[in-house]
């Protein structure tokens, strides 16, 4: 039987999806996962170990080169503000009963690998360059009115830039959604994770851009609770249907009280 | 479309196998019923099976059927090519069922030429969480499937041995097992525990920049380095550990100067990774063949269904706020 000789390149996913409104410029890139070499610099770069599914050559980027400004959102940057101190350390359901067992047997082995924030949350907002243009705390609200309008959606995309199951302790998921219609755009970038037997999170950031005015409004939100809470709140639905619906970050999302809110605004044109 | 009712005792495997290779489901008896004997068949197999090349070495499947086609495609057909599956065939994937009902059908069928260890995801508390659980309730109308595929997984040998030489396992090397013997003793015969040596060989990670075993910052679990690596396979007069359990982008990956590989079996992870996968064949004295591969055709047909499954990644456009 002949053999097709070892590939070099995994297939491209996506090549990557790109529009011009005017000034503004989108362009999102879907790609495959780091390769080793990519990820052995990656965590160099980082200083702790990359999420299982490491999408480091994913991004959405939006510029506007006449303004000076850009937005960025990767995976890199994201995991740049990840803890590393190992302060916000959460544990496994079942590390209690792990250790008092572990340490009856091995009670040789301390030394844990790195201690960092292992499900990689981050309240990263996305990277923007920009010379002279500052956001600004406001009060003022991303215009969904204006966003419930049923316009024509030029460019969609979904990009995940990281995930992590979390060695089968749930889910951890880092992912941007755009859509661009012709007066304005909608980013959405969602972390949602799953710790079974802890705990729910949500960070989510908003993004919301008008062409014309320049206006940029950003809203970034974390949300959170037990998921002894959250699994309380489901009996009345089938058990057949729960493990699907906490796996589900949209039907988790309204369940899960606002702990944090900010919203920021700059008008560039 | 019609399933033919079977009795437990009669069960036509190659009539299965037919029907498995284009996709078809089996009925729920029959389910039950090749369970059951795989369940007898299993208890016989040692908790360290010891087997002879050659043999192709299969990774993570995680229910993508296509994909496994795709490797009989490539590497050969039972019987006619030798198989180690090292485990974690259901979960993530949108065909668990139709994966793990061919790969009992082929084990029954062929018990000497087909081998599949445990993984983890080859347990009741992570396929309720990871999708297997799911897909049989949808695909079968009740959890009763899950039940006998799960029951028979508690019976999955945990390692095997090719050519006295070749030390294969899911996961990796646990603090508790120092010799090979070890492992023959565990009692394997139930749901994977959270703790101990059988956790620890469907559950642990190499760390190349370290040395020793170390703990994870999870709070449960092991990584295992350098030394231990050599050690083991001094103690154990072996020359290579082979194990699944991480996703690479190359499909497979050497560490500790070749000592260890990693293979990985699903392409596309989850349909939208972009990753290669391998098979690793092992030659009759030894030689070892990374065989590698793209993601069959056939799951592009099923992309969309796969979308609306991975509901945080379909690309349908959708009207978000």
């Amino acid at each position: 039987m002949s053999r097709s000789p070892p590939l070099q390149t995994a297939p491209n996913i996506d090549v990557g999806k790109s529009i011009t409104r005017g000034d503004w410029k989108v362009t999102t890139h879907k790609l495959p996962i780091l390769n080793s070499t990519e990820i052995e610099a990656m965590t160099t770069a980082l200083g702790i170990s990359p999420p299982e599914m490491i999408f480091g050559n994913n991004s959405v980027d939006v510029t506007n080169e006449k303004l000076n400004w850009s937005i960025s959102f990767n995976a890199l940057d994201a995991l740049e503000l990840v803890d590393k101190s190992g302060e916000s350390m959460l544990k496994v359901s079942y590390s209690e009963a792990w250790q008092k067992m572990r340490e009856r047997v091995h009670e040789d082995i301390k030394e844990i690998v790195k201690p960092y924030d292992w499900t990689y949350t981050t309240n990263y907002q996305g990277t923007v360059h920009s010379s002279d243009r500052p956001f600004q705390q406001t009060g003022s609200e991303i215009p969904f009115d204006k966003l419930k309008r049923p316009d024509p959606i030029l460019l969609f995309d979904d990009v995940v830039l990281y995930e992590d199951e979390l060695a089968d302790n749930g889910i951890s998921i880092l992912s941007v959604k755009i859509r661009v219609m012709p007066e304005r755009l909608l980013i959405l970038q969602r972390f949602f994770m799953r710790l079974d037997g802890v705990l729910f999170r949500l960070r989510d950031t908003r993004l919301f851009i008008e062409f014309e005015t320049g206006e940029i409004v950003k809203q970034y939100q974390a949300r959170e609770d037990t998921y002894a809470n959250v699994r309380s709140g489901l009996y009345m639905h089938p058990p057949e249907q729960i493990p699907s619906l906490l796996r589900d970050d949209s039907f988790i999302a309204e369940r899960l009280p606002v702990i944090e809110m900010e919203r920021e605004r700059v008008l560039l044109g | 479309m019609a399933i033919p009712k079977y009795k437990t005792s009669s069960v036509d495997l190659d009539e299965c196998i037919e029907r498995l290779y284009k996709k078809e489901l089996l009925a729920e008896s029959v389910i039950e019923a090749i369970c059951n004997k795989l369940k007898e068949q299993l208890m016989s197999e040692s908790n360290v099976v010891q087997i002879m090349a050659p043999v192709t070495v299969v990774g993570d499947i995680h229910g993508q059927f296509f994909d496994m086609l795709e490797i009989f495609k490539i590497a050969g057909y039972c019987p006619d090519t030798n198989y180690l599956f090292l485990g974690d065939y259901v979960d993530r994937g949108l065909f668990s069922v139709e994966t793990i009902s061919l790969l009992v059908c082929l084990k029954l069928r062929w018990p000497s030429r087909v081998y599949l260890i445990r993984g983890n995801h080859e347990s009741r508390g992570v396929t309720q969480s990871y999708g297997f659980y799911t897909e049989c309730s949808r695909k079968y109308g009740s959890a009763n499937v899950w039940r006998h595929f799960t029951d028979m997984f508690d019976f999955l040998t945990l390692s095997v041995v090719i050519n006295n030489d070749i030390f294969c396992v899911h996961g990796g090397l646990s603090p508790s097992i120092h010799s090979i013997d070890q492992i023959k003793v565990i009692d394997r015969f139930r749901e994977i525990p959270h703790e101990g040596p059988m956790a620890d060989l469907v559950w642990s990670d190499p760390d190349p920049d370290r040395d020793e075993f170390s703990l994870s910052p999870r709070g449960a679990g092991y990584t295992f380095g350098a030394q231990v690596v050599k050690k083991f396979l001094e103690v154990n007069n072996q020359s290579h550990i082979l194990r699944a359990h991480q996703l690479c982008q190359e499909g497979y990956q050497l560490l500790f100067d070749g000592l260890l590989s990693t293979v990985w079996s699903a392409p596309n992870y989850c349909y939208r990774c972009g990753n290669l996968a391998s098979v690793l064949e092992v030659d009759y004295d030894g030689p070892r063949y990374y065989n590698v591969f793209e993601a069959a055709p056939e799951n592009s047909e099923h992309r969309d269904a796969a979308a609306a499954q991975q509901q945080d990644t379909g690309a349908v456009v959708e009207y978000f706020l």
